[in-house]
């Protein structure tokens, strides 16, 4: 297999290469490509938001509330009379494609993937910071990310937000401050490994910079398990975002989001209208699950080859 | 071994402590004010700056923290001078009292001018009397010198009559005199005692009434459409931040329209026009349209606004000046527009103004006179509304400069609402008290205030914010439900996924592994609150066995066992998927060492090598793994309270967060992290038990 070239720097495969053996990695997983399938419809999805919904995803009909599956409403509707298909499509655009910062303006890329994004470049830095430096500094960063994870995740989400108050950014920042000891942890663990290596030697008899050491020399030798686990914080951070909005605590109302649309559906449940619960719910699950199928699956293909 | 566990417990408390000063940061940090939350979002600054001082929680940030970390009661003690005692109330509040020598608890009250002494003897019965004897002059020097500052401003002030001026200064003189000669506080407090209830003949004893009357008609003098509209157009001109939806300015301004349409129909369309920009959210149209017209508005009813504005700002000479301004001629000419208009507004001011002093009726007057067109009426009747103002500033400046005059005398007692509080007499500080249908403006009283607390390191955790009752009681009730949730999930869930895990293990790659490991990984990665719903829908809606919410009452949660089920079946779901998939890499892992080979190519029965050599060892791990797993499980129960409306402590933290009742967050997190670190401990303990092969330094 052509993966057996890694073990030598010097027959670098291209851009095209990797990506065609990274594809048959996948395609020899079953899991993985049921986790595949699962988040590329939702990101398909996400990023043709506008063809393939009817209404926009505030658009209220009185006339309309707490509908099951029809024709015009192909998932029913919620409360207010407003298209459940719609708000999961475009509330899965604010997970994965646009985070909305004011009402006019809005970042590229989702608010999960910004907030694993920022929780990686943190956690990185501090995990490549401590392991390679050690001594104080790391018994520093250590105890302080010890504190960090001691302190139960949930509640630390719910101060964070209680604090700032909830929006998309303040999300983002939850998300990246609850995931920054775990991902510094990890690179750290990897770093301590990678740190007796030749060519990290060689790199400081060169009287390379710290910096150079840190993040060209040691970051890209550990990219590996560093992606896989990027690739599982998503599905947590999903599951926050979730989590989050279910309690209140998510993006402010009108913005769809898939928890608050939980968290308000289940007061109908009862009352016999379960859609408005169950679409969301399912919606969620599926990504969550989704993602872990795919992480879980890559991670023993490429240990299969190892 | 002893070592590692002191080391560990010391690591627990640095924890805690990095935690604690973390919360208390982030709380601080938070724009979301605690007294918007307690009070409503319609407090006034001057308000929430009094409620916050009457919380203790205007002091700076490390003393606030110091005292919720070992108390304030020792240093109340040393204000108060006497000892302090908490007790426990029969419906189990608890309060702070002072003690008397002999053993009586005391505590005091402000009621004007006197202080009220509450005391509780042993046998339960309360009493109440005056105790003005405790009163003490603070600082004597200081005194003199702000009463020697008070007589130039006497002397100097042009609003006194002269014989009222003259009188004064003779009282000041007096009372100066003692405080310049006497240095024994006895002697001194009797010395002042005659010329200080001479003083008492200028103080109105209804000036507190009145002035309190007169603020608040004030707001309801500024609900007026065209006062509302000038208003605003004024702050937004200065761009000062207007806190009213676009939408209400947008109506405001219709009103406004609506109330000038007959007078000025122009103008009221300019208004109109306004009105839609706002609509459009425009804000910069709108202001175009209003620039041209609203000085000609203002100058139309400048009497009118420039009375409000004087007693919005409790400046009575001024309001005085105002109604003088709109009886002259060449200020006001009071023609129909103006009749029309400032009749209108005068009618409602003297009918609010009349009910507070009967003399305002004038006003009344001038709107009738106004609106049947005898100018020369209204200008008279104006005048004697100006005048009868005008003795009202005069008697309420007089009070408060007789009121100044007293030497000030303090107190450091022991309040109702469990504080220490330094009371001053006659002090002219206006504050506002809490009541319970929100707050009361009051004079005097408290200047500082200290709320009673033991610290969290003496074990009192503070009292709610949002309840009163105390943190400590609710906190361990809310625990005990969640401990009884979490222990029913427990049992449930560790022998399903130790058995799951062992049978998923033992059978490695094929189907019914595959099942297990998948099911596994999607009920551990599907949020809780998702897998609750599915439950309550399959359940709950269309199966109908078993209740989709909890409510319990007193007796929580053995009440009603049935509502127990589908809690304890979604924290089931959270975590037997984890504990399975680690039971079954350790199992898979064990089956595959040399020693279990060795004893397969021994010929030893298949299910005696399962039982006797591989599960003891493939459980080691999964069971110390659990123990870390705390945290997760914690924000599972959080969850699953929050889905069910069961009343554990996830569901006391959640509301505390959303309230910002810091006291109970900060409690709620100790004990978390209490239980994250100690289970850790606890596991690491139990694995060298386990675990021969490893030994801590």
């Amino acid at each position: 297999m052509t993966v057996r070239e890694e073990a030598f720097p010097s027959a670098k495969p291209s851009f095209l290469e990797r990506l065609r053996d990274s594809l048959l990695i996948l395609w020899g997983s079953k899991t993985a490509m049921v986790g595949l399938t699962m988040v590329m419809f939702w990101i398909v999805v996400a990023l043709l938001a506008p063809w393939v919904t009817k209404y926009s995803p505030t658009e209220q009909d009185w006339q309309a509330q707490n509908q099951g599956p029809s024709a015009q409403h192909w998932l029913g509707t919620d409360d207010a009379g407003r298209d459940i298909w719609s708000r999961l499509v475009y509330g899965a655009r604010v997970i994965l494609i646009q985070t909305p910062v004011t009402d006019k303006f809005s970042l590229p890329i989702g608010v999960a993937v910004w907030g694993v994004l920022l929780g990686l470049v943190v956690g990185s830095t501090l995990g490549l910071v401590g392991g390679y430096l050690g001594g104080w500094i790391d018994e520093i960063i250590m105890r302080l990310l010890d504190a960090m994870m001691a302190f139960p995740v949930i509640l630390l989400y719910m101060i964070i937000i209680a604090a700032v108050g909830p929006s998309a950014i303040n999300v983002v920042l939850a998300i990246a401050i609850v995931g920054t000891p775990g991902i510094a942890r990890l690179v750290r663990s990897l770093t301590l490994d990678i740190r007796t290596r030749e060519y990290i030697r060689a790199a400081e008899v060169r009287g390379e910079k710290l910096w150079y050491i840190l993040f060209v020399e040691i970051l890209p030798n550990a990219s590996g398990p560093i992606l896989i686990d990027a690739m599982l914080r998503l599905g947590y951070a999903i599951f926050a975002m979730g989590t989050l909005g279910f309690l209140g605590l998510g993006l402010p109302p009108p913005s769809p989001d898939w928890g608050s649309m939980v968290a308000k559906g289940r007061r109908f449940i009862l009352a016999g209208s379960p859609w408005a619960a169950l679409w969301p719910a399912v919606a969620i699950a599926s990504l969550v699950v989704g993602l872990n199928l795919l992480a879980d699956g890559l991670r023993e293909e490429t240990q299969r080859y190892r | 071994m002893l070592k590692f566990i002191l080391r560990r417990i010391g690591l627990l408390l640095l924890t805690m402590f990095l935690v604690s000063v973390i919360v208390f940061g982030v709380t601080e940090a938070a724009p979301g004010n605690i007294a918007r939350n307690v009070l409503g979002a319609y407090i006034t600054p001057e308000q929430e700056k009094s409620f916050l001082a009457q919380m203790g929680l205007d002091r700076p940030i490390y003393q606030r923290y110091l005292f919720w970390l070992v108390g304030n009661d020792w240093l109340a003690r040393r204000r108060i001078g006497m000892p302090l005692k908490q007790i426990r109330t029969e419906k189990g509040f608890l309060e702070w009292w002072a003690v008397e020598p002999d053993g009586t608890l005391i505590r005091w009250k402000l009621e004007g001018e006197n202080l009220i002494a509450i005391r509780k003897y042993a046998d339960g019965r309360l009493e109440q009397q005056e105790d003005n004897g405790r009163w003490r002059v603070r600082a004597p020097a200081e005194e003199l010198a702000r009463l020697r500052e008070l007589r130039g401003q006497v002397e100097g002030d042009a609003r006194l009559l002269e014989e009222d001026r003259s009188a004064l200064l003779g009282r000041l003189d007096v009372i100066i005199g003692v405080l310049e000669s006497v240095t024994n506080e006895q002697e001194m407090l009797s010395a002042l005692a005659g010329p200080e209830k001479e003083l008492d003949a200028f103080i109105d004893p209804n000036a507190t009434r009145l002035e309190e009357g007169l603020l608040g008609a004030a707001p309801e003098l500024a609900r007026d459409e065209i006062y509302e509209a000038l208003v605003i157009y004024r702050n937004l001109s200065v761009g000062a931040t207007v806190n009213i939806p676009p939408q209400q300015i947008a109506n405001k301004m219709n009103r406004a329209a609506g109330v000038v349409a007959k007078i000025d129909p122009d103008l009221a369309e300019q208004l109109v026009n306004a009105q839609n920009a706002f609509q459009a959210g425009n804000v910069e149209v709108a202001m175009e349209t209003l620039t041209p017209i609203m000085p000609a508005l203002e100058a139309q009813s400048a009497g009118y606004i420039h009375f409000v504005d004087a007693l919005q700002g409790a400046d009575f000479f001024a309001a005085e000046q105002a109604l003088r301004e709109m009886a002259d001629p060449e200020k006001t000419p009071l023609d129909s527009a103006h009749a029309a208009l400032l009749g209108r507004q005068l009618g409602k001011a003297g009918g609010v103004l009349r009910k507070i002093s009967p003399g305002f009726k004038a006003l009344s007057e001038a709107s009738t006179a106004l609106t049947k067109g005898e100018v020369e009426t209204a200008r008279a009747k104006l005048l004697e509304a100006a005048d009868h103002m005008a003795q009202v500033a005069r008697n309420l400046h007089l009070t408060e400069l007789a009121r100044l005059a007293k030497v000030q005398r303090t107190f450091w007692g022991v309040d109702t609402n469990n504080r220490a509080v330094l009371w001053e007499r006659g002090g002219t500080r206006v504050s506002w008290q809490m009541i319970e249908m929100g707050m009361r403006r009051i004079r005097g009283g408290a200047v500082e205030y200290l709320p009673l607390q033991r610290g969290l390191l003496r074990g009192d955790p503070g009292v709610s914010v949002r309840t009163y009752r105390p943190v400590g009681e609710t906190l361990v009730l809310r625990l005990r439900n969640s401990l009884v949730l979490a222990a029913i999930a427990f049992v449930v869930v560790m022998p399903l996924a130790l058995v799951l895990g062992l049978i998923a293990g033992l059978n490695e790659g094929k189907p019914i592994d595959r099942i297990l490991s998948i099911f596994g990984l999607v009920t551990t990665v599907t949020p809780e609150f998702v897998s609750g719903i599915f439950l309550i829908l399959i359940f709950a809606y269309w199966l109908k066995l078993v209740p989709g919410a909890t409510v319990f009452g007193e007796k929580a949660p053995w009440e009603r066992p049935d509502m127990l089920i589908l809690p304890v079946a979604t924290l089931t779901l959270a975590e037997l998927g984890y504990v399975l998939r680690m039971t079954r890499a350790s199992m898979s892992e064990v089956m595959r060492t040399p020693y279990i080979r060795t004893a397969f190519l021994k010929g030893l029965p298949y299910w005696r090598i399962v039982f006797k050599h591989a599960v003891r060892n493939a459980l080691i791990a999964p069971i110390t793994v659990i123990m870390l797993h705390v945290n997760w499980l914690v924000g599972g129960i959080v969850i699953v309270e929050a889905i069910f409306g069961y009343p554990g402590l996830g569901k006391y933290l959640l509301e505390a967060a959303l309230f910002k009742d810091f006291n109970a967050i900060e409690a709620g997190a100790m004990v978390l992290v209490t239980l994250a670190v100690g289970t850790q401990l606890l596991a690491d303990i139990a694995y060298t038990f386990l675990n021969p092969r490893i030994r801590y330094q």
